[in-house]
C-alpha cells in the first residue's frame, strides 16, 4: 500500500499545485477604473466591428480626425486640430496636429488617414459599417468594387501578386488605368449575370493601362470560358483618387462629400472610421495584428493585455498628444455577460460602471428609498417597434394597419413589461434639438373598430388569423403576449405568436416570411435620417414591402438640401407620411440604464448612450453629485407600479 | 496491455472522425450562418466573406478541406472573434480544469465520506439525513444552489467575493456549486457499492478474525466499493474539465463552458467543432483511464 499511497499523494499535490498555479496566473492588481463591457469583443480592428462593446474599447485605443465629447457628443479636435468647411457644405479640410503619434512613437500623418479610409471602403476588408463612409464622393462606388465601375472610369486593378518588397500582408500590386469596356461571357443567361454574388464570375474587364489594353478576370485563376490573354486579378475597383478623401500634404486631409451632410463630423468621430497603422496591419495580417504583442494604436490608451472572456486591460498611452488631460492610468473592461452577475460585482464594489441592469432590478432601483446615488436612467436614441408585412393581406390595407395601431395600449406595455421606457408614437425618438417628430395617433379603440369595419372586417369577422414573430427573449415574449391580448380584446381578431432563434428570425424578417415582426433600431448618429432612411423603397433594412414615392423623394431631397432648417422640415414631412401609413408601429423608446459609482467624474448621460473613458477621473473625496447624477434626465421618467395583469376577456 | 492501449487509441480516432463528420453536417444543416446580422450586408462584402471562409464551396469540398486542417492540428480561426480555437483552448481549458479539479476533489471527498458513513450506519438517522441531502443535491440545478450561496455568503455574511477570477477565494463558491450535484451522486453510488460489499463473505471473514471495524471498512471493503464511483468519475471528469456554462456565467469565470454554448448560438463553426472534438477526446481518455484504474483496484480485472 505505501507506494500506491505515495503515488496518490503525489498526484494530489500535483493537482493542488496546478490549481494554485493557474489561479496565480489570473491574479492582478486592480485597475484605476473597472467597468463591465458586457461581452467578449469580436475584434479590436475598428473597421470590421459593429457592436457597442467593441466601440467602447476602440474609442480609447484609437483616435480619428475628430472625436466626440462626453457630454453632448459634439465633435471636438482629435488628430485634426482644426478644420474648414466650404460654403456649400461639401468640402472639409482637416489640419492635422503635428504631435499626434502612434503608440510606437511614429507620427500620425495624412497618409495614415488615407490608407485607413481606403482599407475601410475596400470590400475585401469586410467592413460592415462601410456605408458610414459612403457620404464621401464615390465612396459607395469604391465599396461596390466591380459593380461600381463603368466604361470610361478611372479604375485600379489589384493583382494577385504583391509588388516587390511589400510587407507580407500588403495588398496586391495595383495597376491604374481606364476601363474601356466590360465583356460578358457568351451563353450566360441574364439572371446569372445580374446576380450580385456572381457578378464578376462571367465578366472580363478591359482596362487601358499606359495606352495598352489588357484583359482582367476577377478571381484566383482565369476560368476556361474566358477570352485569350485574360489575366487574373484580385479585384477591379474605381480608382481611389476618384473618392473624396485625399491627403493634400503630410498634415492636411480633404474630404469631399456627395451631398451636404450636417452630421459628417459626428460620423468621422464614430469608431469604425478610426485610423489603423499600415505597417502593423500589413506586417501581421488580419486577426494577428490586433494581438497584444503586435497592435499599434494612436488613442489615449493602449492595449496592455487581453484575456479571452475575462478582461481587457488598457494603459495610458505615453505617446498620446493630450496625455496631460487623461487622468486614469489603467482601465479594466470585463466581459461579464450575465446581467445579475454584473450587478453583483457592482454592488460588491468590484466594478465602477455597469452599462445596464435587468428590468427587474431596474424596477427595484427606481423605487429605492433613499434614492440611489448611482442610478440615473435617461432617454436613448432608439425605438422598439413592430413592423407589418405590407405585401401580405390584410396588411396591404392602410386602414387595417391604422386600426391595429390605434388598438394598441402602450401604457399597459411599458408599465408591465418595461422598466422606465417611454411609450413611443414616432420612429425618431425625442430629444434631438430642432426636430419635433410627427407622431402617429394615440390609442383610440372606437376609431380602430370603425376603421376595421371600413376595411371589411366589422368586429373582426372575416379577419384572417395573424401571427406576431419575435426572436426569443423574455421581454419580447411578454410584449408579444400583451399585444396579442390587446388586439384580441379591442378588435376581436385572432392573433398568434411565434418565436424563432436569432438567425432564423433574421432570415424570416429579410425574406418577409411574417405577418407582424418585432424589431428595434438604435440610431447610428443623432439625426432623424438615421431612423428614417431605413424605410425607403427596397431599402436594405426595410423588409416590410412598404413603399411610398413621396417618402422616397423627401428622404432623397433632404440629403441634398444644404439648408439645415429646410432639411429637417423635409424629414419631418417624411416621418409624417410614415406615421400616417404606419407600416411600422412604434411601441417604446429605449432608455439607458447605466449604474455608476458616485466617485466617478467626467461621465455624462447622453442620447447616444456612448461614454468615452478618457475624460474620466476618480474623485473619492469630492462632495458630489457627480456629473452623471447632476445631469437632469432629458425628460422625467416615471414608472408606474406594476399593474395587476388586466384580465383578458 | 500495449495492444489493449493501441486498440483503444485506434477506436478513439474512429470515434473522433465520426463525431467530426456528424457535427460538420449537423452544424451546416441549421438555417442561417455565422454572418447573420440585424443589418443586411452588401452583396460584395457577403460574397467576399463567404469566399474567405470557403462557405461558397460545395459542402463536400468544405468537409474535406476542414478535415485536412483538423488533421494537421489546426482547429481554425473563429468566424466571429479575433482568436483561434487553439488559443481559446490554451487560455480557457486551464481555467475550467482548475475549477473542475477543485470541484471534483470536493465532490469526491464529501460524497465518499457521506456514502460510506450512510452505508455503515444503514437505516439510522445519519443515513436518512445524508441521503435526503444527496437527493436534494441531485434534484436542485446548480444555478439555484449558486443563487442561494451568493445571497448567503456574499450579501449576508460578506465572506466571499461575488464573482470573478484571479484569487483562491473567488474559486470557493463556484467550486462548491459546481461540485454539489457530483458530491450527491458520488454519495449515492458509494453507499450502494459499500452496501454490496459489506454483505460479502470476505468482509465476514475479516470481521471474524477480529479486524477493527474501521480497518474492515477502509482496507477490505472500500477498494471494491470504489469501483462504481470510479466508473462514474470518468465521464464526470471529462464533463467538469470542459466547464459548466451556467456556473461560469454566474461567477464570471473565463472557462470553456460558455464557449460551447455561445459557439453554437453564433454558428461559429470552427470553435464549435474544436470544442466538440476536445470534449470527445477528453471523454474517451477519461474512460480509458477508468478502465485502467479498474485493473489497479480490482485484481480480477485483466486488460485484454
Amino acid at each position: 500500500m505505501p507506494p500506491r499511497l505515495a503515488l496518490a499523494l503525489a498526484i494530489l499535490a500535483l493537482m493542488i499545485g496546478g490549481v494554485i498555479y493557474v489561479v496565480k496566473q489570473g491574479q492582478l492588481p486592480p485597475a484605476d477604473f473597472t467597468f463591465n463591457n458586457d461581452t467578449e469583443v469580436e475584434s479590436l480592428d475598428p473597421a470590421v466591428v459593429t457592436g457597442q462593446p467593441e466601440g467602447r474599447i476602440i474609442d480609447e485605443l484609437y483616435e480619428g480626425l475628430v472625436r466626440l465629447g462626453p457630454k453632448d457628443r459634439e465633435p471636438i479636435p482629435g488628430v485634426a486640430e482644426r478644420w474648414d468647411i466650404s460654403d456649400d457644405g461639401l468640402t472639409y479640410t482637416f489640419h492635422l496636429r503635428h504631435d499626434a503619434k502612434w503608440s510606437d512613437g511614429s507620427p500620425v500623418t495624412a497618409q495614415d488617414m488615407v490608407y485607413s479610409m481606403r482599407r475601410f471602403l475596400d470590400p475585401l476588408t469586410y467592413a460592415e459599417y462601410a456605408y458610414q463612409a459612403w457620404y464621401l464622393k464615390n465612396g459607395r462606388r469604391y465599396s461596390r468594387a466591380a459593380r461600381g465601375v463603368e466604361p470610361g472610369d478611372k479604375v485600379e486593378v489589384e493583382l494577385l501578386e504583391q509588388p516587390e518588397g511589400a510587407l507580407p500582408f500588403a495588398r496586391g500590386e495595383v495597376l491604374r488605368g481606364e476601363l474601356v469596356r466590360v465583356d460578358t461571357d457568351e451563353g450566360v443567361d441574364q439572371e446569372t449575370l445580374d446576380d450580385p454574388a456572381s457578378f464578376v464570375d462571367h465578366r472580363t474587364f478591359v482596362v487601358s493601362i499606359d495606352g495598352e489594353e489588357r484583359l482582367f478576370r476577377v478571381g484566383d485563376k482565369v476560368p476556361a470560358g474566358a477570352p485569350d490573354g485574360a489575366e487574373p486579378a484580385r479585384q477591379v475597383l474605381l480608382d481611389f483618387s476618384e473618392v473624396g478623401f485625399r491627403a493634400i500634404d503630410d498634415y492636411t486631409v480633404e474630404t469631399v462629400l456627395e451631398s451636404p451632410t450636417p452630421y459628417w463630423l459626428n460620423l468621422l468621430g464614430f469608431y469604425p472610421l478610426a485610423p489603423v497603422n499600415q505597417t502593423c496591419v500589413e506586417t501581421h495580417g488580419p486577426g494577428q495584428w490586433t494581438e497584444v504583442e503586435n497592435i499599434v494604436t494612436n488613442g489615449p490608451f493602449k492595449l496592455e493585455f487581453h484575456r479571452i472572456r475575462d478582461r481587457i486591460r488598457l494603459r495610458k498611452n505615453e505617446h498620446y498628444w493630450n496625455r496631460e488631460n487623461v487622468a486614469l492610468e489603467t482601465i479594466d473592461a470585463l466581459a461579464v455577460q450575465a446581467l445579475t452577475t454584473s450587478f453583483n460585482l457592482f454592488e460588491t464594489g468590484k466594478v465602477d460602471w455597469i452599462t445596464k441592469v435587468t428590468p427587474l432590478i431596474a424596477r427595484e432601483l427606481f423605487e429605492a428609498d433613499p434614492p440611489r446615488p448611482d442610478f440615473n436612467p435617461d432617454a436613448q436614441f432608439g425605438t422598439y417597434f413592430y413592423a407589418f408585412n405590407t405585401s401580405r393581406k390584410p396588411f396591404d390595407d392602410i386602414r387595417v394597419r391604422q386600426a391595429l395601431a390605434l388598438a394598441l395600449d402602450r401604457d399597459e406595455i411599458v408599465t408591465t413589461a418595461c422598466a422606465g421606457e417611454l411609450p413611443a408614437l414616432s420612429m425618431t425618438p425625442p430629444g434631438l434639438p430642432d426636430y419635433e417628430a410627427p407622431e402617429c395617433e394615440p390609442t383610440n379603440v372606437q376609431r380602430a373598430r370603425e376603421l376595421l369595419a371600413e376595411a371589411g372586417y366589422p368586429d373582426g369577422t372575416g379577419f384572417p388569423k395573424i401571427e406576431i414573430l419575435y426572436n426569443y427573449e423574455q421581454q419580447h415574449q411578454t410584449i408579444a403576449e400583451l399585444i396579442r391580448k390587446q388586439w384580441r380584446r379591442n378588435l376581436g381578431i385572432d392573433v398568434a405568436t411565434r418565436n424563432e432563434e436569432w438567425g432564423s428570425y433574421l432570415s424570416s424578417q429579410r425574406q418577409q416570411k411574417y405577418d407582424v415582426v418585432r424589431r428595434a433600431w438604435i440610431g447610428d448618429y443623432l439625426d432623424p435620417n438615421s431612423m428614417l432612411d431605413l424605410w425607403v423603397t427596397d431599402g436594405e433594412n426595410n423588409s416590410t414591402g412598404w413603399s411610398s414615392a413621396e417618402y422616397d423623394r423627401l428622404i432623397q431631397d433632404a440629403k441634398a438640401e444644404p439648408d439645415a432648417e429646410k432639411r429637417l422640415e423635409m424629414l419631418a414631412a417624411a416621418e409624417r407620411i410614415l406615421m400616417e401609413e404606419v407600416p411600422i408601429l412604434p411601441i417604446y423608446y429605449y432608455v439607458s440604464r447605466s449604474m455608476l459609482k458616485p466617485y466617478v467624474y467626467g461621465w455624462y448621460n447622453n442620447l447616444e448612450d456612448r461614454h468615452p473613458l478618457w475624460p474620466l477621473s476618480i474623485r473619492r473625496d469630492a462632495p458630489g453629485p457627480s456629473d452623471f447624477m447632476a445631469s437632469k434626465p432629458v425628460r422625467e421618467i416615471t414608472l408606474k407600479p406594476r399593474s395587476t395583469e388586466s384580465a383578458a376577456p | 496491455m500495449t495492444s489493449f492501449l493501441l486498440r483503444r487509441l485506434g477506436w478513439m480516432l474512429i470515434t473522433l472522425w465520426v463525431v467530426f463528420t456528424v457535427s460538420f453536417f449537423l452544424m451546416r444543416s441549421v438555417p442561417g450562418g455565422p454572418y447573420d446580422t440585424e443589418r443586411a450586408l452588401e452583396p460584395e462584402i457577403e460574397a467576399n466573406i463567404k469566399k474567405k471562409y470557403r462557405l461558397d464551396l460545395p459542402l463536400t469540398e468544405q468537409y474535406y478541406y476542414n478535415l485536412g486542417e483538423t488533421l494537421s492540428g489546426d482547429l481554425g480561426v473563429s468566424m466571429k472573434k479575433d482568436y483561434t480555437t487553439n488559443r481559446l483552448v490554451r487560455e480557457a481549458l486551464p481555467v475550467s480544469a482548475a475549477l473542475g479539479l477543485l470541484a471534483l476533489a470536493l465532490a469526491f471527498s464529501i460524497g465518499l465520506v457521506a456514502g460510506v458513513v450512510s452505508a455503515v450506519f444503514r437505516g439510522t438517522f445519519a443515513d436518512f439525513a445524508l441521503m435526503s441531502v444527496a437527493t436534494v443535491g441531485i434534484a436542485l440545478p446548480n444555478f439555484v444552489v449558486a443563487g442561494f450561496a451568493i445571497i448567503l455568503f456574499v450579501f449576508t455574511l460578506h465572506w466571499l467575493p461575488a464573482a470573478g477570477w484571479g484569487s483562491l477565494d473567488q474559486l470557493v463558491l463556484p467550486a462548491l456549486c459546481l461540485g454539489a450535484p457530483y458530491a450527491a451522486y458520488v454519495a449515492r453510488i458509494a453507499r450502494t457499492g459499500m452496501l454490496d460489499v459489506l454483505g460479502q463473505d470476505h468482509i465476514r471473514t475479516a470481521r471474524a478474525k477480529g479486524v477493527s471495524p474501521f480497518s474492515v471498512v477502509a482496507k477490505h471493503a472500500l477498494p471494491t466499493a470504489l469501483l462504481p464511483v470510479v466508473s462514474f468519475l470518468g465521464p464526470a471528469v471529462a464533463g467538469i474539465l470542459t466547464g459548466s456554462p451556467v456556473i461560469e456565467q454566474i461567477f464570471a469565470i473565463p472557462g470553456l463552458g460558455w464557449h460551447f454554448v455561445q459557439a453554437a448560438v453564433d454558428k461559429d463553426y470552427p470553435i464549435a467543432m474544436g470544442l466538440v472534438l476536445l470534449y470527445t477526446t477528453l471523454l474517451y481518455t477519461m474512460n480509458l483511464i477508468v478502465d485502467l484504474l479498474y485493473g489497479v483496484l480490482d485484481p480480477r480485472v485483466e486488460w485484454k
